[in-house]
């Protein structure tokens, strides 16, 4: 295995350096950086292109830039790193690293989203193949997938940011919304739950007066712009939570670890009473010191009702915890949204990663971030949730019809044991490879979304370096992304190895 | 039975997810029957080309938001050739204060809350400047002779510590204008003392541009604090050339000034001469950067207390324009654009116009190429070039006002000037294409029928694309062969190395007057085409050696007429430029000029 290992960075590495001297030579010759100044008039434009000359170091071969460029980057190595200056003069360590930041925040929530919602979604439609949610799944999934980001992104702008913020400000649902929604709603459950034409008739028609009531309520209260969520909903959802979670990791049938779960609720919801001064005007370290908190004491409780299942109790509650908070957390959010909507009228920005001189508390300045956030996750997920479904979906399928789970089956096993223990874990071999290549690919591929939504990110970093003709910042792009491919794929390969012993050569 | 139903929670709250993400959108569309109105364009137009006295001012609080593009803030310092550039003095104008500024016509206003100049002597040529007696830095500190001093010092001592000789030596200060000024200037500002408001240059010989060669001042007194001397001893130093002073002031002046993106510098080493003043952590990286008044202006205070410049994309501008993220924008001029913007109706108010940046077809005079001796080939080219179609069909669907340009040196919006220089150097013959005078010209000429005429630019733009295929269409009647040689490497390679028969490209006007010398006297450096001719030298001396307006528009006349005569190449028209701001917002102005639309930004109002 070992063995294996170094093989794969020795490769990977040999690799990442013959990609960083084409790419030096691509960047080198992609065009002319004195190009402004010779078209300028100034009357010392001899000198300025000297003094250009001398910051790239154009009297030099391309091959002694970039040997001076590798030998910077080595100094990485012994801790004094030196990625060169931009054509303006800015340290370039400085610039990726700010710019590598900004990404980061921009793409994480955007994968995670994209492999819960697409993981799950791929499990579904593979459970319910060929049935009217698996084609309309489907048929949704290669629309995404097809979709121009650009174009994509200036439609979103459009409706979810322009349009929504025109209708925020009276934040009144129209008759034709509440019926299509609901419509829509409905469609979507009925089709869901399956069952007889009779049954999904009825669940429809329930759900569609449901939610028709619902919306018009919220209307009625005038809920869009001044929303509440309330503990009584917080403790729902958080027993709603750990009963999904018990449901999903053991059923119903070991009720220890359903008491478990619904102690944590429980407790996470008097916790929500008690720590609410420090909630409600927090810092990060505080939040992040109450998460640990609550998690520790999920798991906890989880051990104390354990018994025989202790294990997986803890596992469950721990889940419930942590949700809980998530839940909490959406609660605070909420409350927050009236104050928030007063401070900015229109919430959703078309540019940046926040509002200029926002002057916000912090559940406001969060929200305000958040808010920001939305769009560009929301482009960046749908084009990746269409890959995760569709390998999901295809990867289940396979494993279901292998024999082993015939085993399972027949040997009495519960549907949701065999589901979850037997198939998926089998099926997560091939996503986790591409959930390797994806997260890299997300890093370099996030330059559009980020220009159009005016994030300062790698993208940025890399166009505008490329379009003056400047080699070191679009070389630490290379450095960063290039990186993190080859490393998520040699990780990936490795997790194969470890996984499936037939590959390891 | 109990997995189905897991199942299907699963789902639900997955699809719950995407629900939220719908009924967040449609609904929007409850109060938008956005009607394409009529633009309104500014009625009430300012009559001068310098800001409109708008009355007494008191500063509104609020924030106005407005893009360059997405590039980055760079640093305080403006004046280094790394950070020289529009998108950073789009900033640092805001909060630097000069003698003068560009109107909106590339005039030269003066202004006067900021001090007065005059030219006491026109021959030699001797500026007396004063500064305004409560002109002060934000921090207090009057700015005087020593910050004029240091702004020539850093324009003028070379690397060896001496006031250069003829510019082309190695500046001791990384000056973005090289050492033109101690060429011209080899004295100095001279005055009684280092906090005198009033102090003289002597111009060594006449210069046409000596207006606008004096420019904003950096604080000398923060220099001299950073390198622990007083003002008093810098000034000392930089008369006495001693260098143990002026190299470490110099090495401050070229780097101390970068910042990092994000952190603002203390404010005691970036203090203001102008309206606006850095806000506190009003800069955040990629993001945007804001200021505020300076509550030390001496002048008319800003209109709005607050202006941030954010760093966004030309492209997503239309739209952050919709949405109020920005207030006022310059995007590309476009028809896809402008067509954007008219759909936003009466929320938006657009400006259209021309800019000082012209588009021209050069010829090729070097030699053995086919225009080079021959001007009767150069004339039936210039007859049979489509230039109103050009216009017509490129510039004015974005700028209805578009014309075509005659002449290289003034701009059609420079109405008087124009019409006159016009009027006495061309007389319209190229104005129509005229295809028999064109097959006259080029027979007199001695082409060949299908001779290949090549004209290069700087690709990929699609604009130029479409003028030479215009130009092809018409001119390959004549018996030309037009060639489509855009290249990315033009500039590079190309223009220097004379593989072009036309060049089609343009100038970025400077507003100096005697600029056009590098490119039309013989032998200059921007004189691509190695165009001769000696009238045009002789003019360019005269015009260059005096500053007297009267004989500035003389010469240009004598220059126009020979350069229409000989052909030297063929104007075509003034770039078009677009602004487009809130409806709600006053006194934005369109300029010419490249500062852009936030060279009056001070005056921006919002209506209430």
């Amino acid at each position: 295995m070992l063995k294996f290992i170094l093989r794969r960075l020795g490769i990977s590495a040999l690799i990442l350096w013959l990609a960083s001297v084409l790419m030096y030579w691509l960047t080198v010759n992609s065009g002319d950086p004195l190009k402004d100044l010779r078209e300028s008039n100034a009357e010392n434009r001899e000198q300025l292109m000297q003094q250009r000359s001398d910051i790239l170091e154009l009297h030099l071969s391309w091959q002694e830039r970039y040997w001076n460029w590798l030998t910077g980057v080595a100094g990485c190595f012994r801790g004094e790193c030196d990625l060169g200056t931009s054509i303006n003069g800015s340290d370039v360590l400085n610039l990726t690293s700010q710019a590598a930041g900004s990404t980061l925040r921009l793409v994480t929530l955007a994968t995670l989203l994209a492999i819960l919602v697409g993981v799950a979604l791929g499990i579904l439609t593979a459970i319910r193949q060929y049935s009217g949610f698996d084609y309309a799944v489907t048929f949704l999934a290669f629309l995404f997938f097809s979709l121009p980001v650009f174009w994509a992104a200036v439609l979103l702008k459009e409706y979810g940011a322009i349009r929504f913020n025109d209708w925020i400000a009276g934040g009144q649902a129209g008759p034709l919304a509440i019926v299509l929604i609901a419509a829509l709603i409905a469609l979507v459950l009925a089709a869901l739950l399956g069952g007889s034409p009779q049954r999904r008739l009825v669940t429809g028609a329930a759900t569609f007066a449901f939610v028709g009531l619902v919306m018009f309520g919220l209307n009625v209260l005038d809920w869009y712009r001044s929303p509440f969520f309330g503990l009584g909903m917080v403790l729902l959802a958080s027993l709603g939570a750990g009963a999904l979670t018990t449901a999903l990791v053991t059923g119903f049938g070991n009720r220890r670890v359903l008491y478990a779960a619904a102690t944590t609720a429980a407790v996470g919801t008097v916790a929500y009473l008690v720590f609410i001064d420090i909630l409600l005007d927090p810092s990060w370290p505080a939040l992040l010191g109450l998460f640990v908190l609550a998690v520790a004491v999920s798991v906890a409780i989880g051990a104390a009702w354990g018994g025989y299942a202790r294990k997986q109790a803890m596992l469950v509650s721990g889940i419930t915890g942590v949700l809980t908070s998530l839940i909490i957390a959406f609660d605070i959010l909420v409350a927050h949204w009236s104050g928030f909507l007063g401070l900015k009228s229109r919430p959703i920005s078309t540019i940046g990663s926040q509002t200029p001189n926002f002057r916000g508390e912090f559940w406001e300045s969060v929200l305000d971030k958040g808010a920001q956030l939305i769009l560009p996750t929301l482009v960046l997920t749908l084009v990746s949730i269409a890959s995760y479904s569709r390998y999901t979906r295809s990867s289940m399928l396979e494993v279901m019809n292998q024999d082993y789970v015939r085993t399972a089956r027949s040997k009495g096993l519960s549907e949701r044991a065999v589901i979850t223990k037997h198939a998926f874990r089998n099926a997560l071999i091939p996503i986790t490879t591409i959930v390797a290549f994806d997260f890299a690919g997300l890093i370099g591929g996030a330059v559009i979304t980020e220009r159009v939504f005016g994030w300062k990110g790698m993208g940025a970093l890399f166009l505008d370096a490329l379009n003056r003709v400047d080699p070191a910042p679009v070389m630490a792009f290379f450095l960063v992304t290039g990186t993190a491919a080859v490393v998520m794929n040699m990780l990936a390969d490795i997790a194969y190895a470890f996984l499936d012993p037939r590959i390891r050569r | 039975m109990k997995i189905r139903r897991a199942g299907a929670a699963i789902a639900a709250v997955a699809t719950g997810a995407l629900l939220f993400s719908a009924c967040s959108s449609p609904a929007g569309n409850q109060d938008d029957d956005a009607t394409p109105t009529e633009t309104t364009t500014e009625t009430a137009a300012p009559d001068t080309p310098c800001k409109a006295d708008i009355g007494e001012v008191t500063t509104a609080d609020g924030d106005v938001s407005y893009s360059v593009g997405e590039d980055e803030f760079l640093g305080y310092n403006s004046f280094t050739p790394e950070t020289y550039s529009t998108y950073n003095s789009a900033v640092t104008e805001r909060m630097q204060g000069a003698f003068w500024y560009f109107g909106v016509d590339g005039t030269i206003c003066r202004d006067e809350s900021f001090g007065t100049y005059e030219a006491v002597s026109e021959d030699p040529l001797q500026v007396q400047y004063t500064v305004a007696d409560d002109a002060v830095w934000s921090d207090g500190t009057p700015i005087t002779y020593a910050d004029f001093l240091l702004d020539w010092a850093t324009q003028a001592i070379t690397k060896d510590g001496a006031v250069t000789e003829d510019a082309s030596e190695t500046p001791l200060f990384n000056h973005v204008s090289g050492l033109t000024l101690g060429d011209y200037v080899p004295e100095g500002p001279q005055a009684d003392a280092a906090e005198a408001k009033t102090f003289q240059y002597d111009y060594e010989r006449v210069y046409a541009d000596w207006q606008i060669q004096i420019s904003s001042p950096m604080p000398a007194h923060v220099v001299a604090q950073q390198i622990d001397v007083s003002v008093e001893e810098l000034v000392q130093a930089i008369q006495d050339l001693d260098m143990s002073v002026l190299e470490p002031a110099a090495e401050f002046w070229n780097t101390g000034w970068i910042s990092n993106p994000g952190e603002l510098q203390d404010p005691a080493l970036v203090p203001s001469s102008g309206p606006y003043t850095f806000k506190e952590d009003g800069w955040v990286s990629g993001q945007s950067i804001t200021l505020t008044a300076n509550e030390a202006y001496w002048g008319t205070p800003p209109a709005t207390r607050e202006l941030t410049i954010r760093f966004a994309a030309a492209d997503t501008h239309v739209q952050a324009l919709q949405n109020g993220d920005l207030d006022v924008i310059e995007p590309q001029p476009t028809v896809d654009t402008i067509a954007q913007l008219e759909q936003l109706g009466s929320a938006v108010t657009i400006l259209t116009g021309q800019t000082l940046t012209w588009e021209h077809l050069d010829f090729n005079f070097g030699e053995g190429a086919v225009f080079a001796d021959s001007l009767p080939a150069r004339e039936a080219f210039a007859y049979c070039v489509p230039r109103q179609k050009i216009v017509d069909d490129l510039i004015k669907p974005i700028d209805e006002g578009a014309v075509v340009m005659n002449a290289r040196e003034v701009f059609p919006f420079q109405t008087e000037k124009y019409d006159e220089i016009v009027a006495a150097s061309y007389d319209g013959r190229y104005d129509e294409v005229d295809l028999d005078m064109a097959k006259q010209k080029f027979e007199e000429a001695g082409l060949e029928e299908g001779v290949r005429v090549r004209i290069g630019y700087s690709a990929p733009n699609p604009r130029r694309a479409d003028e030479v295929a215009a130009i092809k269409a018409s001119c390959d009647q004549v018996g030309f062969d037009i060639v489509d040689a855009g290249d990315p490497a033009f500039f590079d390679e190309a223009l220097p190395n004379g593989d072009y028969e036309i060049a089609l490209f343009a100038w970025a006007g400077s507003g100096q007057i005697a600029s056009g010398q590098n490119i039309y006297a013989t032998g200059q450096p921007q004189n691509y085409g190695q165009y001769s001719n000696e009238t045009v030298d002789q003019a360019w001396d005269a015009l260059a050696s005096t500053t007297d307006e009267t004989v500035h528009l003389e010469q240009t006349k004598i220059i126009e007429k020979e350069l229409w005569d000989t052909l030297f190449g063929i104007p075509v028209f003034a770039h078009p430029g677009v602004v487009a701001h809130a409806a709600d917002l006053q006194n934005v102005r369109d300029t010419a000029a490249q500062s852009g639309a936030v060279w009056n930004s001070e005056q921006w109002a919002r209506a209430s």
